[in-house]
């Protein structure tokens, strides 16, 4: 080793740091520039309130999430029963192809009527309005209490869904 | 040899400024939609998402720009943080795949229809991060010369 070899490799490490820092640093500043100068509705907080979004919340809660692909597929898959966690009102305007209501509040009435239809390992999916809405947590959350154990959210949505072309059904039938 | 390496790091500038570059505009266009494309990782602290995706799109402008168009030194630095970059990426995208999460990287796309991360995903990032550490290697030689050899 030449004595002199290590000092100048220390010098270079240091000034190779202080050039990774500026183009951080030119970087950072950016960043912030560019989001205080947007529109307010568009400016994200520097501290977003994301503990209480629904995907955290299902994470939390063990109940695995799809999005619109994995949803996609879902809808195509006939073992699958997808639950729209709407009110019947929003339901019949328009629900994601096979389909069926079941608002949380109707669980312990309605489940029993599609008792011929489901075990404890259907595959279950599901999804409420969009990702400012809890419902279909709340649904899956409850139907994990009676014991069913496939369960997946789709915290996209029905607002999701249609944004990107997806077919819906109208009426009361799935 | 350096008449293949020369075109070598050229491309590897290029193509690695172009896909950071490439990458940063949709991030920038919609932080809010990057903001949960980084949320469904998992990794970070709720309080940490946002100030990630107001930073990271531009660390990856400036540092894109730097490979292509920089002198050595600042080169070098882009390409670092670059590869940097991509080493959390690579095993943000492992966490999920080992997790079962069925989400985009949000690499490219913040679009909900973007399509779902998969092995592939970490093969293109260990062919970038190759690339980004030929492009450092190059630009640190050349910003900082060894001096030659005593001679006794």
């Amino acid at each position: 080793m030449i004595p002199g070899a290590a000092t100048v490799r220390r010098g270079d490490t240091l000034r190779m740091a202080g050039a990774c820092a500026a183009l951080l640093a030119v970087a950072a500043g950016l960043g912030t520039a560019v989001n205080f100068l947007r529109p307010a509705a568009t400016r994200l907080p520097w501290v977003g309130d994301w503990q209480h979004h629904v995907e955290t919340k299902a994470f939390r809660a063990g109940i695995p999430v799809v999005f619109l692909a994995g949803a996609r597929e879902r809808t195509e898959d006939p073992a699958t029963m997808v639950f729209d966690a709407r009110v019947p009102e929003q339901y019949e305007a328009g629900h994601l192809p096979g389909a069926r209501n079941l608002p949380v509040g109707e669980v312990d009435r309605r489940l029993g009527a599609l008792a011929s239809v489901l075990t404890p390992e259907t595959p279950i999916l599901t999804y409420c309005g969009g990702s400012d809405c809890a419902d279909a947590l709340e649904l899956a959350e409850k139907l994990r209490e009676y014991g069913f154990q496939d369960l997946t959210l789709y915290p996209g949505g029905y607002a999701e869904w249609t944004e990107y072309g997806g077919a819906v059904h109208a009426g009361s039938e799935p | 040899m350096s008449r293949v390496r020369t075109p070598f790091l050229w491309l590897a500038r290029i193509a690695v400024a172009a896909i950071f570059l490439g990458a940063c505009i949709a991030k920038i266009r919609d932080p809010e939609l990057f903001a949960l494309a980084v949320n469904r990782y998992r990794i970070l602290p709720g309080e940490f998402v946002n100030l990630v995706a107001i930073v990271l799109p531009w660390i990856e402008l400036t540092s894109g720009l730097a490979v292509l168009a920089a002198p050595a030194r600042l080169r070098a630095a882009g390409a670092l943080i670059i590869a940097g970059m991509l080493g959390v990426f690579t095993i943000a995208i492992s966490l999920n795949l080992l997790r079962g999460i069925e989400a985009s990287c949000g690499c490219f796309s913040t679009r909900a229809d973007a399509a779902v991360s998969d092995g592939w995903n970490l093969v293109r990032n260990g062919a970038l991060i190759w690339l980004s550490l030929a492009v450092f290697l190059d630009a640190f030689r050349r910003a900082f010369p060894r001096p030659p050899p005593a001679t006794p």
